[in-house]
């Protein structure tokens, strides 16, 4: 086997020149090529890295603050709730109460429409009653009647007690000395004279006597000095009866 | 009938130009245009280089390429792989590639002449106590001559030198004889069983080139710091427990 040496020297030197070549077009460039790109997906995997946490975080905040926005959410429907529930309360009260003053204010004006009509019922049936007692009295009396009713006129003059005396005999001074006798029917001559002695003997002298008839006093007679009275007649006993009867009839519509 | 060229029997007798003792014959002629091709392919590929996501086919190519020879050499070494990839990827690269074109008709490729393997083999022989020395200092490097006792010094010695030629011997006698063979075949039965062969020689080439590389590693791991060895197996019986 015959090696040239010249040939050998130069295969070295050939490998040298290729080693030498390839390093510097092809190891050099590729090596820098596949470590730039390990360096960027390195920087990339570092980024998405650094990327994913920091969307983890945003997450977990938004997650977090999802989270209070709920219990908010809640605390103030709760609230809301409640402060409707407290207005409508209120509001309900506030109704009720109006209702309450309009059903009273009903109530008042049914009382008094029936105190009204009661009144006038009142009114009405004593007139009535008045006036249907009245004209049997009137209807009934005769001289007989009148007769005891200036008796019984003169008992009551004659029963006066001291007082009452001294009260009388002032208000006639007072008067101007006048007494008015007032009575629904004619006092004849005699029963005056009695009624003087007696008004003389009882109370003072030195007055004088007026008589007038007046058809309003039913079956009575009266004696008016200057404000001061004393009467005997059927219409007293009316007007108690009337109130009486009034009485009764109130107790009637307040129980129904 | 010439049943084998004079080329395929050693291109080395193929002498193209000579004057006084400068000769140029076939094999420096094809370990040009092996040359040209690598080199001009290099520039082609890395011309417009991106380090980006989206790359050429012929860059992933070359990418995966140097991958592998960088995973290997890592691998050995451990640490600054990057330093032995120039030798050891173009020894691969242009092994490979000169074994290769073989398939090309009229192409002898120049790892067939014992004197490219022979220069092949030197350089390998100069980049071990190189490495070696520059790694860990001349002292350590020669101490490692007289391990265990300094009666081994020639064995060692001896056992640089047969290596070398182990390295020329093989790959020289792998590709000479495939071309022979296939020279011979063509004689006795030309049709379909050369075809055969060939693609059998693309194999053997290739892997006499991942050898020839391999074995210029293990040489210069080897002289590389006994203690790295030493770590390096240690972590090679933890990842074979493992």
């Amino acid at each position: 086997m015959h090696i040239d040496w010249f040939v050998f020297l130069a295969q070295i030197f050939n490998f040298l020149l290729l080693m030498y070549l390839l390093k510097r077009f092809l190891y050099g460039r590729i090596i820098k090529a596949m470590d730039d790109r390990e360096a960027k997906i390195a920087a990339r995997f570092a980024e998405a890295d650094e990327l994913k946490t920091k969307a983890e975080e945003e997450a977990l905040l938004y997650e977090k603050r999802n989270q209070s926005l709920n219990e908010k959410k809640e605390t103030m429907l709760n609230e809301a709730t409640l402060a409707a529930e407290a207005k409508r309360k209120e509001l309900m009260e506030k109704v009720r109460v109006e209702v309450d003053a309009v059903k009273a204010r009903w109530q008042d004006m049914l009382i008094r429409e029936q105190d009204a009509f009661f009144y006038d019922l009142r009114q009405r049936a004593a007139k009535q009653l008045y006036a249907t007692a009245r004209k049997a009295l009137s209807d009934l009396a005769d001289a007989d009647l009148e007769e005891r009713i200036v008796e019984e006129f003169l008992r009551r003059v004659q029963s006066l007690d001291e007082e009452k005396s001294t009260q009388l005999r002032k208000a006639i001074s007072g008067g101007g000395n006048r007494v008015t006798i007032q009575s629904a029917f004619g006092i004849p001559a005699p029963r005056q004279t009695q009624i003087e002695e007696v008004l003389k003997k009882q109370i003072t002298n030195g007055f004088t006597i007026r008589y007038l008839q007046e058809p309003d006093i039913v079956s009575g007679i009266e004696m008016r000095v200057n404000g001061h009275k004393i009467a005997w007649s059927l219409n007293e006993y009316l007007e108690t009866l009337v109130e009486s009867l009034t009485e009764t009839l109130q107790k009637e519509a307040h129980a129904a | 009938m010439e049943i084998v060229q004079l080329s395929q029997i050693s291109p080395d007798q193929v002498v193209l130009w000579s004057w006084s003792f400068i000769t140029i014959n076939v094999t420096i002629l094809y370990t040009w245009l092996v040359m040209a091709i690598l080199v001009g392919g290099s520039i082609l590929v890395t011309r417009n280089l991106s380090s980006e996501m989206n790359v050429s086919r012929w860059q992933h190519f070359l990418e995966v390429v140097i991958s592998v020879v960088r995973g290997e050499i890592s691998e050995m070494t451990k640490k600054g792989a990057d330093s032995y990839v120039p030798l050891i990827g173009t020894l691969f690269l242009f092994i490979c590639t000169s074994n290769v074109l073989a398939v090309v008709p009229g192409y002898v490729a120049p790892t067939s002449s014992i004197t490219t393997t022979a220069a092949l083999a030197t350089c390998v022989f100069i980049a071990v106590p190189y490495y070696g020395i520059s790694r860990n200092g001349i002292l350590h490097y020669v101490k490692e001559y007289f391990q265990p006792t300094f009666i081994f010094f020639p064995f060692h010695v001896m056992g640089e030198l047969s290596r070398t030629l182990a390295l020329t011997v093989r790959l020289f006698g792998n590709i000479m004889s495939h071309e022979k063979v296939i020279g011979i075949l063509l004689a006795v039965t030309p049709f379909l069983f050369p075809v055969v062969m060939q693609i059998l020689g693309l194999l053997i080439g290739v892997i006499q080139a991942y050898i020839f590389a391999i074995l210029s590693l293990v040489y210069i791991a080897s002289a590389l710091s006994a203690e790295e060895e030493a770590h390096h197996t240690e972590a090679k019986k933890e990842g074979s427990a493992a």
